[in-house]
């Protein structure tokens, strides 16, 4: 009998702790209130950005100081894998950190009821957002409830300050194919294949392996626009989404399907014919294409700068400035006026908000606050004064010397400072504000900083083309007061995401298979992916864009 | 005790008095028949998700009911039944490739008599199994690369004249797929069989070797028949996933020039449901994959039993 009773009972003991390891804690309450406002705390905070470390905010010399003024540290948590994926699950579980930086899954986690709305908050407690964030707030309010959810990352101050390098898209080229032939000035596609062909033959082999005339990133599903996006560059608009926009009717026109994706498309299987294109461009995946870049064999690809930053940061330091690149504005015909350069804009959806489950929103929206100060904005780009920046006699910012350039461009340097935890996916200044007492906001911007970083070979290239700085190449942005079209949120599941999503899969599909099949075989298959393109409602998803684009021109965001 | 003769001994009788006489088993029972309703059966709620068009941020009684329509979605769309083909091909290239070619490696290894070598082959043979999918694919996209290791050799045998884009070739991709499956998986599904070979008598083979039977004739009239039962029994679990071809293979080797054949319905529920937020849609998916599955676990069975086999239940 006995024997059963103590059965029974470390039976009951077994399912409590059974149950209690099911139950959640939800019961945390808002603890530090009133005196103890900087009592140590560390929240979560999880980046819909890939690429980085998980770390800890504390571990960096700029987490460090943040904390010191405010008690807060960060558990910074970085997207692993495919975004969309990752969105789904955390709102299917309802596992949410305590704040979250959206990247390109806005409106899913709007949709789901994940951020709460910051307007009490800011009001209360956040006289420096208001001063960065207020001129924007129209474009910040949630078109529903007109509640603003998330604080985006283009706040723009001050002057626009533009960059003196090309961090966006370009047809970009060996620089010795551009030495061999002289530095010829090349603005149209033919003229851009016509070099590098006549390199290539001259040069068929680099170290052994065979010259690669040009490759592509389209094997990656999320980098397919890689593919994509040159047609409306080289019909001269800038990066849109999926749209050309027109300047003056403001009708958005799908680029899939348009002439000149067929023109682009063409020349890639000309080229293909004559054996320049990597067919590889199609099947391999991300790391294998960086390979490639840094092999030194690859002489031109298309890509946006932040694609290929760690390829970039390698080649520069294996310092052989001829096997690196240099961005040039291509063009479909001489005429065509190039607009690589993004506008200034505001994006609305690339944002970071204070979830539903953070523990304590006060705090957190105080430390935003706090971050926001102008002497904080500094020390997450610049750093703090003689370290990792100097100041001269006028009042200017600059590199004193090549310790403090290389804590902003190396790589784990950079890391261990800070700037590549808080350079961005936080509440800030948008890259191109000035600072109020004119500085640019980013280093990259400061005409003495990208001067004093150009290597030689980098000043050898601008002298031959008789220009200070690298986007002097390209024509400056017209003003397109959308701009960009690809922040506009489609509604979840609706039929212009559809649409997105299959018509994507079409071109996965049909733009390989035309680029790599024999040229006589091309206005067949053209005619067999505009029969399955014209299947899918392309005319709702045009009107949609457009309504929206024409609602922005007028003022409405 | 001649229960059948006894008033009481009717089936119900007979099933309580064995439980009380297996209460401790019984009771050790408990927290998994607990852990099992709750991870198991408690989910299954989800599925009313199929019906509605579900917002995740409402709560149930707000959810919009809108009965099977997003089953028809799924089968009026023609990606659906590609992605049905392709998984169901996947799968079975995946479950007869799996069975021959472990049961050969384990008849085979099971003839080796030098102990060293055996070892070595198993190990060997087993270790893929240990590299995540990731790296995996990487190995298998760079061996099939158009500079990689395949072509070479092809190239250097005269059998090609060009290298050949393996990944880029839609028709290729389940051949690749079986092969990579196999190199990754062959020794450890092996495991099992060498397991269930020990168990067999030596007796046999002592009695088959006097009787004069060659070593393929004791393979086949010992072995295999010996293997029978554990081989039923591993089919039947299997053909339960008939509609599991796997996800991480598939979503890491598969590209816009092959999808066609490697998108299958994981992937398709990945693109469609989570990854556009259509919850609904997804689970509708799910719950058509369970019902096919099930069809499929219960048939394998019953056709076991009518066939005297060993079976799962």
């Amino acid at each position: 009998m006995l024997k059963t009773k103590v059965r029974i009972a470390s039976l009951a003991v077994l399912l409590t702790v059974l149950l209690a390891g099911c139950s959640q804690n939800n019961s945390s309450s808002p603890s530090a209130t009133g005196d103890d406002e900087n009592s140590p705390v560390t929240f979560s905070y999880y980046m819909f950005s890939p690429g980085k470390k998980d770390t800890l905010a504390s571990e960096t010399t700029i987490g460090k100081v943040l904390q010191e003024q405010t008690g807060v540290d960060w558990k910074l948590e970085y997207l692993v894998g495919d975004s969309a994926t990752k969105a789904g699950v955390m709102i299917a579980s309802g596992d949410y950190p305590d704040v979250i930086s959206s990247s390109g899954e806005m409106s899913k986690l709007l949709d789901a009821g994940a951020y709460i709305p910051l307007d009490d908050l800011i009001e209360e407690y956040g006289p420096n957002i208001k001063r960065v964030y207020g001129p924007y707030f129209d474009k910040m309010k949630n078109a529903e409830d007109g509640k603003i959810y998330a604080l985006p990352y283009t706040a723009n101050q001050g002057e626009y300050s533009g960059s003196p390098n090309v961090g966006g898209g370009a047809f970009w080229i060996q620089r010795s194919v551009l030495k061999e032939f002289n530095y010829p000035k090349i603005t149209t596609l033919d003229e851009y294949f016509d070099l590098i062909q006549d390199y290539k033959e001259k040069y068929p082999t680099v170290d052994g392996a065979e010259t690669i005339g040009f490759v592509s990133l389209a094997g990656v599903a999320n980098n397919f626009f890689t593919l994509q996006n040159p047609a409306m560059h080289l019909a001269g608009y800038p990066n849109d989404g999926s749209v050309m926009v027109d300047m003056t009717t403001h009708e958005a026109k799908v680029v899939a399907g348009t002439d000149a994706q067929k023109k682009w498309i063409k020349k890639l299987n000309e080229i293909n014919a004559q054996g320049m294109l990597d067919p590889e461009s199609f099947t391999m995946n991300k790391d294998q294409y960086l390979a490639k870049l840094t092999s030194g064999r690859v002489l031109g690809y298309f890509n946006y700068g932040w694609q290929i930053g760690d390829a970039s940061k390698n080649l520069l330091s294996a310092g052989i400035d001829e096997k690196r690149y240099a961005p040039l504005p291509i063009v479909f015909d001489e005429g065509i006026k190039d607009q690589y350069v993004d506008p200034p804009g505001f994006v609305n959806n690339y944002a970071t908000g204070i979830s539903v489950n953070a523990k304590d929103p006060v705090r957190i929206i105080k430390y935003f606050d706090n971050l926001l100060k102008e002497e904080n904005q500094v020390l997450v780009q610049w750093g703090i004064k003689d370290e990792t920046y100097s100041v001269d006699e006028k009042g200017r910012f600059y590199y004193a010397n090549e310790d403090q350039r290389k804590a902003h461009d190396d790589l784990e340097l950079s890391r261990k400072f800070g700037f590549t935890y808080f350079g961005t996916d936080w509440p800030k200044y948008g890259g191109e504000s000035t600072l109020t007492d004119g500085n640019a906001y980013s280093p990259g911007n400061q005409p003495e900083v990208a001067a004093a970083s150009y290597t030689e070979g980098d000043k050898k290239f601008l002298e031959a083309y008789g220009i200070q700085t690298f986007s002097e190449l390209f024509n400056k942005p017209e003003e397109r007061p959308w701009f960009p079209a690809w922040s506009i949120a489609l509604e979840q599941g609706s039929p212009e995401q559809i649409f997105t999503t299959k018509s994507d899969d079409l071109q996965r599909k049909y733009l390989p298979e035309m680029i790599l099949g024999a040229p006589s075989n091309f206005d067949k298959l053209w005619d067999a992916y505009m029969a399955e393109l014209n299947k899918l409602d392309k005319a709702g998803y045009e009107a949609t864009i457009t309504k929206v684009v024409k609602d922005r021109v007028a003022g409405k965001w | 005790m001649p229960p059948a003769s006894s008033p009481k001994g009717t089936r119900a009788h007979l099933f309580f008095k064995r439980l009380v006489q297996q209460r401790t088993l019984a009771w050790m029972c408990i927290p998994f028949v607990i852990w099992a309703f709750i991870f198991k059966y408690l989910p299954l709620w989800g599925w009313t998700m199929a019906f509605q068009n579900f917002k995740p941020a409402r709560s149930f009684s707000d959810q919009q009911w809108v009965g099977w329509q997003h089953f028809s979605t799924l089968f009026e769309d023609n990606t659906f039944y590609r992605v049905l083909r392709n998984t169901l091909v996947m799968s079975s290239i995946k479950l007869v490739l799996g069975f021959v070619t472990a049961i050969t490696l384990a008849l085979l290894l099971n003839e080796l008599k030098n102990v060293i070598f055996k070892r070595f082959v198993q190990t060997v043979s087993y270790l893929p199994h240990f590299i995540s999918w990731v790296v995996a694919s990487s190995i298998v996209l760079t061996v099939l690369s158009p500079d990689g290791i395949i072509n070479l050799l092809l190239m250097k045998l005269h059998l090609i004249d060009s290298p050949v884009l393996w990944m880029g070739k839609g028709e290729y991709f389940w051949g690749i797929l079986g092969a990579t499956e196999v190199w990754k998986d062959v020794g450890w599904n092996t495991i099992i069989y060498l397991a269930a070979i020990t168990a067999i008598d030596p007796a046999q083979y002592e009695a088959a070797e006097i009787d004069g039977a060659s070593r393929f004739k004791r393979m086949l009239y010992i072995t295999l028949p010996g293997l029978k039962p554990v081989i039923v029994i591993l089919l039947i679990m299997n053909m339960g996933s008939i509609l599991e071809s796997g996800f991480e293979p598939q979503y890491l080797l598969g590209n816009g020039m092959n999808m066609d054949y490697s998108e299958n319905l994981d992937i398709f529920v990945l693109k469609y449901g989570l990854g556009m937020g259509n919850f609904s849609l997804g689970t509708a998916a799910g719950i058509f994959k369970t019902v096919v599955s099930f069809i499929f676990l219960f048939s394998a069975n019953y056709i076991a039993k009518k066939m005297g086999e060993s079976r799962l239940f």
